[in-house]
């Protein structure tokens, strides 16, 4: 039922060892990326109870993209802006980030350790509809 | 605007039923919000960012477990990130009413899909086409129930792609991970092993969902305000489900969620025909 013997060679043996790793890179990732995400969403809610007196953060996002929308709130955090708006701002930030930032690890992962062009080309044509999206405005 | 101390505890419950299930949250998610007055479009856009979160989380102990096909993901991946931006697209232009009729036809799709989708008992490799072995659409994981390796390859990749592009629109119309379409595919058309259809179907949501948030940032249907507790509340509820899903019997879950999706599906079409 589907059993295949033959994968048993040192070349098969090597790609395997490399996709294994490439596994654990992209699982570590995604987990960091969600954590964090939540981490500071949670956060900037309970900051804004504590100051207001309730959770309900009023504000519209509106005409911007996902590149402009993260600087805009890494400026505001570098200048010392820092609010529960900007952290739930990050924290949405983060979370679309996350699964691009997983893609681009791919791209560098199967260009330079497993040296695949055909996934190298196919991660990054992944990588170039997504960065598109991502500065439609 | 809808107070937090209800947004939060239905998002909950959205991820507890759709984590218990396998549909995801989205599918309970958007009809409940509808029901606490949110517009349809405002929904979706919410469902759909979480969906990113619930999927990651999960695809990353997937991942870890060398489970997940990322090949199959990979290639997968470039259909349904068009499809999602296509099924956005058609969200921002449409009026609400198709919308409503749309995802009560999607429900009714997924209940379908619950009462036919196969267990890993069923499933057997089949003949790879020359197409598919030239993407490299095969792979082995260690199976803990089978207590050994199994070895597959994937099967009609020419078939898949088009149909994901299909996955994919409807995703990012109706943001919803549309998990149990993909699992079909993968399962039906491309002959994967439920268990590696799951869970790299699990991985593509994530992409497949950024594209269509993409689109909803720009047009302003992204409220931090109410996004904000559905995606803690939503992930929090994934994980209470992925937990109780081990002490309950799969036969009780399906037939709990069987009659929650046909509920939501009819209450959904209803709501668009009357307006």
């Amino acid at each position: 039922m589907g059993t295949r013997p033959e994968m048993t060679s040192a070349q098969h043996g090597d790609s395997n060892s490399s996709s294994r790793k490439m596994d654990l890179l992209v699982g570590y990732l995604l987990l960091i990326g969600v954590a964090l995400s939540l981490a500071q969403i949670a956060v900037g809610l309970c900051w804004n109870f504590l100051r207001t007196g309730h959770f309900w953060i009023d504000y519209q996002l509106g005409g911007t993209n996902l590149f402009e929308f993260t600087l805009a709130e890494f400026c505001a955090t570098a200048a010392g802006n820092l609010s529960p708006r900007t952290l739930v701002d990050g924290g949405v930030a983060v979370l679309m980030l996350t699964p691009y930032l997983r893609v681009f690890a791919s791209m560098l992962y199967f260009m330079f350790a497993l040296k695949n062009w055909k996934y190298s080309l196919f991660t990054a044509i992944v990588l170039g509809i997504l960065t598109f999206s991502l500065f439609l405005r | 605007m809808v107070s937090y101390y209800v947004l939060f505890p239905v998002s909950v419950l959205a991820g507890f039923v759709g984590a218990m299930s396998g549909m995801g949250g989205g599918i309970i998610l958007i009809p409940a919000l509808t029901l606490l007055g949110v517009d349809i479009k405002h929904a979706i856009a919410i469902s759909i960012l979480s969906v990113i979160a619930t999927s990651s989380g999960s695809a990353s102990a997937y991942v870890r477990d060398h489970i997940t096909n990322l090949k199959v993901g990979m290639f997968l991946e470039m259909f349904t990130i068009l499809g999602a931006l296509a099924g956005a697209a058609i969200t921002l232009a449409s009026s609400p009413r198709p919308l409503y009729i749309a995802f009560g036809l999607v429900l009714l799709g997924s209940w379908i899909a619950l009462l036919v989708v196969g267990d890993d008992e069923s499933w057997h490799a089949g003949p790879q086409d020359s197409i598919s072995r030239w993407l490299e659409l095969e792979g082995s994981y260690y199976d803990s129930s089978a207590g050994r390796v199994i070895h597959y390859r994937a099967r009609r990749a020419y078939l898949g792609a088009p149909l994901m592009f299909g996955a994919g629109v409807i995703a990012g119309l109706l943001g919803i991970g549309a998990g149990a379409v993909k699992v079909l595919i993968h399962d039906l058309v491309m002959g994967l092993p439920p268990k590696v259809s799951t869970t790299t179907s699990n991985l593509i949501i994530g992409v497949t969902a950024l594209a269509g948030t993409s689109v909803y940032l720009v047009h302003g249907l992204i409220h931090p305000g109410l996004a904000a507790p559905v995606v803690v509340g939503i992930v929090i509820g994934a994980i209470l489900g992925t937990r109780t899903l081990v002490r309950l019997s799969n036969k009780s879950v399906r037939k709990f969620f069987l009659i929650v999706l046909i509920i939501l599906a009819v209450e959904m079409i209803v709501r668009g025909i009357r307006g």
